[in-house]
């Protein structure tokens, strides 16, 4: 994985660039349009910054382009449209591929349940099956939580949570200090 | 006692069920127990009940007065304490150890079974924690595979079974190998490039036998270096458990490999290539039942601990491939084919299974393995000891799959504040969706504070930004690789301030070297080109660098694990 400093870095300079962007339109907007501005230039900055390697940050990127035109437009500011288009794309296959790895793990699952010839004692099983009920309700909210994680199987989906922390962490971290460095410069 | 003593330290991570190093020390717990009372039928309902309850806490001081309802305990805590998921974790485990308890009651052996029943638990956790470790090895010690790693082990490959190790050598050696492994399993865990090419090493290394002691043994280490005492005395656990473990892997890798090796091989076809001709070279090692090549090296490391243990946990044609393998390795000539002869007679019962009589009856398991809570170390092992089954497939890469799950965990586990206490599926994703949750929190929170605190957030964000940069560059990461960077990029941000961006330059390339602490005395001088900043950067010292961070911190939300350095935010306006 590439060393936090320099994601930092890629992600400030998009992030940079997208909030200049939209600050143009920026001057009349709403304390939570603006919000939502910075938190979306800030979201692509850091999905492009993955440059759609990872599932998450073109789920990301295709929902924020899908949702409104001014999405749409800030999305194809900061990434050029032919990148854009590259997203898209990938993003599609990238949904082939979730698709078919659940529809490969329906048919092992299938299978599986087949020759099940286990000894239940009824504690285990009840034991083990409420384990699994557990595991596969938090696996639910993490899907949830990651952008485009409805169609990862566990692995990936553990692939991409890593990956997504990492990038949030930047987030916070490159954020945090660009706030706190213009309350300062407020300040005095 | 010392088995009592390295058990209370390993009850100390016992407490909870167990995804993988939870279980593994759940599994070194009972097996203490076991070891030193003498293993009672697990008949005691009532005891089960106690046992059970002092599961959930961490009673040190219980756990070795009920030995003998340790395993009970944990049986009746996944039936009692339905609550508890992570009792089921546990589970499969205990069942094992019971049935290896039988297995060593009835041979007979008092040391023998003291270890081998040792074995029977570490196991699982030795095949959850060899594959990461795989990778970390692979990743950063080939030569250690190549040389070093238990050639020699052939030759010492203990004849004495009867003979128990000297523990304290024993656990010598263990803190030996765990300090050994220390730094490698940090450049293994800590970099997330890593998991792909750590699924690529699983897959490819889960093929190689040969390296798989030193993984196992490695493994162990890695996880002494994780948690310093309580994984040192595990180790010796441990290491015993690598030989009866490296035996079940690779004599449950070898038939995959050989039966089936292409499912498996396919996503990582370069790897898995590696990993076959590895494997292949290994194959005959591996093929004695495992037992041999594997128990090489780890006995080699473990020295005569961990002969007992694959022995004391064999059965006898186990005993015997082992003896011969060893036998053979001491020779040093053929140890592998007539190993593999064993082996070919295992092999011949149950295509993946252990043939192994220990496997047999540890096939208390029932389902093949598709139990996703399960920790991969159990299932692991219990996948190859259950009966052939007409889905060997599946179940293999089941177990694949599973193994995958909990490298990704644990690489999870690190990046996750907090998250190194809990083990168990459940738990860790719980952490993981708070960990996610609040980071996403802080997010919306930040880009608030940002649209409110600057209504011109443009202009400032222009100002500021070689100041700005600057200063991130110092505070969260003190590389200045970023200067260069830093530089090229900036001219066409700050079109309107030419200035500015020249006198950021000569103090960019000045603060190439520059770590973190006198970035701030850079300030000053840059500071001259700025407007507003002037105030601000002759207050720039180190000291309100410091604060500035700390300000950072106290206006973040109120996430305490975000907070580096969280001070209270009085302290930076007294300052201010």
């Amino acid at each position: 994985m590439r060393p936090p400093s320099s994601l930092k870095q890629e992600f400030l300079k998009k992030w940079i660039t997208g909030l200049q962007r939209c600050s143009s339109s920026k001057r009349n907007m709403s304390i939570l349009e603006r919000t939502k501005a910075i938190k979306l230039s800030a979201d692509v900055a850091m999905a492009s910054a993955r440059n759609s390697t990872t599932c998450w940050s073109r789920a990301l990127i295709a929902n924020a382009s899908k949702d409104g035109s001014d999405g749409k437009h800030l999305v194809e500011q900061i990434l050029g449209l032919e990148s854009e288009r590259l997203m898209m794309k990938k993003a599609s296959t990238g949904a082939l591929v979730c698709n078919k790895r659940i529809r490969s793990k329906k048919i092992l699952k299938r299978s599986c349940r087949i020759p099940r010839t286990r000894k239940c004692v009824p504690q285990v099983a009840l034991a083990t099956s409420i384990a699994k009920r557990m595991v596969r309700k938090r696996t639910q909210v993490l899907k949830s939580l990651i952008p485009g994680g409805e169609f990862m199987n566990e692995v990936s989906l553990i692939e991409e949570t890593l990956d997504y922390i990492i990038s949030l962490r930047v987030q916070v971290d490159v954020m945090r200090g660009l706030a706190g460095v213009s309350e300062l410069v407020n300040h005095n | 006692m010392r088995e009592q003593r390295e058990y209370k330290k390993v009850s100390r991570e016992s407490e909870h069920g167990g995804m993988d190093i939870g279980e593994k020390d759940k599994h070194e717990l009972e097996k203490r127990n076991e070891n030193n009372i003498n293993y009672q039928a697990p008949g005691m309902s009532s005891d089960w009940q106690f046992g059970g309850a002092n599961l959930t806490s961490p009673p040190m001081s219980l756990v070795p007065s009920d030995n003998p309802m340790a395993i009970g305990s944990s049986c009746a805590s996944a039936s009692g304490v339905d609550s508890f998921g992570s009792n089921l974790w546990e589970h499969p485990s205990n069942s094992q150890n019971l049935v290896f308890c039988d297995i060593n009651v009835q041979n007979g052996a008092s040391s023998l079974n003291a270890i081998g029943i040792g074995k029977g638990g570490p196991n699982s956790r030795r095949s959850s924690i060899d594959r990461p470790f795989d990778m970390g090895w692979n990743a950063s010690s080939s030569m250690l595979k190549g040389g070093m790693f238990l050639p020699h082990a052939t030759g010492i490959l203990p004849q004495s079974l009867s003979q128990l190790p000297a523990d304290s050598a024993f656990i010598e050696r263990a803190a030996r190998l765990s300090s050994f492994n220390g730094g490698n399993f940090s450049d293994m865990v800590n970099p997330f490039g890593i998991p792909e090419s750590m699924d690529i090493y699983t897959r490819g290394v889960g093929l190689m036998q040969g390296p798989q002691d030193i993984f196992a043994i490695s493994g162990m280490k890695s996880v002494s270096g994780m948690e310093s005492q309580k994984r040192k005395l595990n180790a010796t656990e441990a290491s015993r458990d690598a030989c009866l473990q490296v035996e079940n892997r690779s004599t449950q890798e070898s038939p995959h490999k050989n039966e089936r090796g292409s499912e498996i091989l396919v996503p990582s076809k370069e790897k898995a290539k590696q990993g076959t001709a590895g494997s292949g070279n290994e194959s005959d090692k591996a093929e004695f039942s495992g037992g041999a090549g594997g128990q090489d090296e780890p006995s080699a490391l473990d020295g005569t601990g961990g002969e007992p243990s694959a022995k004391g946990v064999s059965s006898k044609k186990r005993k015997r491939i082992v003896q011969d393998a060893e036998d053979d390795q001491a020779k040093g000539g053929q140890p592998p084919i007539e190993a593999a002869k064993d082996s070919a007679e295992n092999q011949q019962k149950g295509d993946q299974n252990q043939t192994t009589m220990i496997n047999k009856t540890t096939g208390k398991q029932g389902k093949k393995g598709s139990q996703a809570s399960d920790p991969p170390k159990e299932e692991y092992i219990h996948v190859r000891a259950r009966r052939g089954q007409a889905t060997n497939s599946h179940s293999l890469a089941e177990r694949v799959r599973r193994e995958k799950i909990s490298e990704r965990m644990k690489l999870l586990q690190d990046l996750v504040p907090g998250c190194s206490k809990v083990t168990g599926k459940a738990l860790m994703l719980d952490e993981i969706i708070n960990y996610v949750q609040s980071l996403q929190r802080q997010v919306e929170f930040l880009s608030m504070k940002l649209a409110t605190v600057d209504p011109g957030l443009d202009f400032n964000i222009e100002g500021l930004l070689p100041k700005d940069i600057i200063h991130l560059r110092a505070g969260p990461s003190s590389t200045l690789g970023f200067s260069p960077e830093f530089s090229v990029g900036y001219p066409s941000l700050h079109p309107t301030q030419p200035g500015l961006v020249q006198g950021a330059l000569p103090v960019m390339g000045n603060n190439a070297d520059v770590i973190r602490g006198t970035l701030s005395s850079h300030f000053t001088p840059m500071a001259g080109g700025f407007k507003e900043p002037t105030q601000v950067s002759n207050a720039w010292e180190d000291d309100l660098h410091n604060v500035v961070q700390m300000n950072y911190g106290a206006n973040a939300p109120s996430d305490n694990q975000e907070v580096n350095g969280s001070l209270p935010s009085d302290h930076t306006k007294v300052e201010l």
